[in-house]
């Protein structure tokens, strides 16, 4: 059985890059390959440029999906020595752990076990662990998941402090809300392949026909059967309309009056959600959020 | 290498750093002293169980009072007459005398010799005084029966029987029922100890890899050191924390023998030599490695810490005939099943070291026995290797035999 095939892509130094696709797509897999967890049966990781060495993983942080740290051990003596086998020196690394325990509000923990720790602060510890040995390249493994929304937009702060800083910024997720927040480039993919790779911006331009953002109240079921309407995606209260390519959004508007009481009507690029529904079908968006 | 530094000094800290592991090294020499030692120390100085207490007598004839004085004394026990039977009783009880001994009027034929204590279990004392108190009665009879006593010695006399043990380069050693006493518990320590550390750290290797997985802190680890580095700062790091240990228990050993064994005026198991701590350590290093090795297999073929205990009974088994033998070690060292066993990679640790402590195994049968050992450490050790760089990434569903086969193969 395949997980990952033929994928062919590369993060720039100092984007932030998105590995985004449903549960299932590859996405683990694809990192842990560029991990050098596993090997590949075929094609290479360069770093720089040349194949990736076991020196490289050194300029690597890692935040792997399957989360965890020795339960038993203290929370400072686990991230010294995962900062110890990076191969970065006490004066480097103990200010770091130091600075990033105060800045996720965890410093009266490094004292104590791991088991303690409540699962989001599990959570924010692995992510330290990840940068402490200030890493120039970081890998992200769904890094949202498990964490409230406010936790969220906090990490989402700090990856873009990293990047700001410097550093590359590799993340997978599935959550396109997230990518779409900061993402320079992404890589979309299902089923262990490329479903489209580029900037962001280009992808919108590239699959940007008009989109309508459209909240109301009523039943909008007619409007997929509009023949101007390319398709569309609904939540409860509101739904966005893709146009067809020559179509005017203001068709729509007409087409709406009378029928439903309209409360936002809003032309908009369409979203990362709704080009991947486009390009991979229905039934696989299913396990996608917006 | 760097990183394997790293690996190997984070685990002997949190090995060391064990409180377990602190008491077993401070404890360990005691234990082997209380086992090994305190017997003979009891045995050469009973009066030690006394402690410069007075043993009471009453009605005791003269010569038999001298006989027991005499005896007692070189114990550094002084007998002390009463007269009253309930003060000395008494005073046993208080602790202020070791023991009564009673001779009821009419001893030895109608009267019966009574011995008091507290506990009843100065089994030196009492046998001592029991011998006086036969050799007493019995030349008190042969006087009455009117039998010229040096007859009666010479007829009772034993005959002279020596037990010579014979090693290489003509050495003779005479060897009593209590130096083969001396060396069944010598070979008895060293086997428990081996078998304890071995089965104890191989056990701790296998729930130390058990634990990456389950922590799920394997991938970052992985993100950082190959996983034969990981697998071998494990065994690596808990070898040294062995090592350590023994380190311990041997120069303890050491100080027994060169300072406080001569203080107490006593000497140590005849077995428990340099020569012979040396083997103890070679052997402890060579089952380590491969007992470690198979369980760091193991700990990455297991999905939790109950299957690894499963999975890891057959390894154990190996272990265990050998002490279930330790009779048959010791008295047939060169049977062939022995031999077998000795040359035996999985039992070899143990069944060899015995056979060096009782008898002298044939060179090409020690150096055989270190070859084989030492292949077999680099046999598993690869084997582990393979095992382990991918079972430590499964998780979720137990493989099957097959499957692990299949590890094994992958490039």
């Amino acid at each position: 059985m395949q997980a990952v095939a033929g994928l062919s892509f590369e993060a720039r130094p100092g984007e932030i890059f998105g590995l985004i696709g449903p549960n299932g797509a590859g996405k683990s897999t694809t990192i842990r390959m560029i991990m050098n967890i596993i090997a590949p049966d075929s094609g290479t990781i360069r770093f720089d440029g040349s194949p990736l060495s076991e020196a490289d993983k050194d300029r690597i942080g890692y935040l792997p999906e399957e989360r965890g740290l020795y339960r038993k051990a203290k929370l400072g003596e686990v991230l010294e020595y995962l900062a110890a086998i990076k191969g970065a020196k006490p004066a480097l690394y103990r200010p770091s752990i130091d600075a990033w325990l105060g800045r996720f509000g965890l410093s009266e923990w490094k004292h104590r076990k791991v088991q303690e720790l409540s699962k989001g602060m599990a959570q924010k510890a692995q992510f330290i662990a990840a940068v402490a040995h200030n890493p120039s390249v970081v890998f992200f493994d769904e890094p949202f998941s498990g964490l409230d929304p406010l936790a969220q937009d906090e990490l989402l702060a700090v990856m873009v402090e990293l990047k700001q800083k410097g550093a590359t910024v590799l993340f997978s997720t599935h959550i396109m809300e997230h990518a779409e927040k900061i993402c320079e480039r992404i890589l979309l993919m299902d089923k262990g392949k490329e479903v489209v790779y580029g900037s962001m911006a280009d992808i919108k331009a590239r699959y940007g026909r008009n989109a309508v953002q459209l909240e109301f109240d009523g039943d909008a079921s007619f409007v997929a059967g509009l023949d101007f309407v390319e398709s569309v995606v609904s939540y409860p209260r509101w739904i966005e309309v893709e146009m067809k390519d020559d179509a005017d959004p203001d068709a729509l508007f007409r087409a709406l009056a009378g029928r439903l009481r309209v409360r936002r009507f809003e032309t908009v690029a369409p979203s990362l959600h709704k080009i991947f529904v486009r390009l991979v079908g229905g039934e696989e968006a299913q396990n996608v959020q917006a | 290498m760097s990183r394997l530094r790293y690996v190997i000094r984070h685990e002997f800290r949190l090995t060391a750093a064990n409180k377990a592991f602190v008491i077993l090294t401070i404890l360990g020499p005691f234990l082997i002293f209380a086992v090994s030692v305190l017997p003979s120390l009891l045995a050469q100085s009973p009066g030690a169980v006394a402690s410069g207490k007075p043993l009471a007598l009453s009605g005791a004839p003269p010569p038999v009072e001298q006989a027991l004085t005499a005896t007692f004394s070189g114990m550094g026990i002084g007998v002390e007459r009463v007269d009253d039977a309930a003060a000395a009783k008494d005073s046993v009880l208080d602790g202020s005398r070791i023991a009564f001994l009673s001779l009821e009027a009419g001893w030895p034929d109608s009267g019966k010799a009574v011995w008091y204590s507290k506990s009843g279990a100065e089994i030196a004392l009492y046998s001592a005084a029991s011998a006086v108190l036969e050799a007493a009665a019995r030349e008190a009879r042969i006087v009455e029966s009117g039998v010229d006593p040096a007859l009666v010695a010479k007829v009772l006399s034993p005959p002279s029987f020596e037990v010579i043990k014979l090693d290489k380069g003509g050495a003779e050693e005479a060897r009593g029922s209590d130096s083969f006493v001396e060396v069944l518990m010598t070979v008895l320590v060293f086997v428990m100890l081996i078998y304890m550390t071995v089965l104890l750290y191989g056990q701790m290797i296998g729930r130390s890899v058990v634990t990456e997985k389950t922590s799920k802190t394997v991938e970052i680890m992985l993100s950082s050191v190959k996983s034969q580095d990981l697998m071998f700062g494990k065994i690596l790091g808990l070898g040294l924390a062995g090592l350590l240990q023994y380190a311990v228990w041997v120069s303890m050993a050491f100080l027994l023998k060169r300072f406080v064994g001569p203080l107490l005026g006593l000497s140590l198991p005849a077995g428990i030599s340099t020569g012979n701590l040396v083997w103890l350590v070679v052997f402890f290093i060579l089952g380590f490695f491969l007992y470690s090795s198979a369980y760091a297999a193991l700990g990455a073929a297991s999905e939790d810490e109950q299957h690894l205990g499963q999975m890891a009974w057959p390894l154990i088994m190996f272990l265990i005939v050998p002490l279930v033998m330790i009779s048959t070690l010791v008295t047939s060292p060169d049977s062939t099943l022995v031999v077998i066993l000795s040359l035996f990679p999985l039992t070899s640790p143990i069944v060899m070291l015995a056979r060096v402590l009782v008898s002298s195994p044939p060179v090409w049968q020690l150096a055989l026995c270190l070859a084989l050992l030492v292949a077999a450490v680099a046999g598993t050790a690869v084997l582990a290797a393979k095992i382990f760089r991918v079972g430590i990434l499964m998780t979720g569903k137990r493989p099957k035999l097959k499957e692990v086969l299949r590890w094994v193969t992958v490039k």
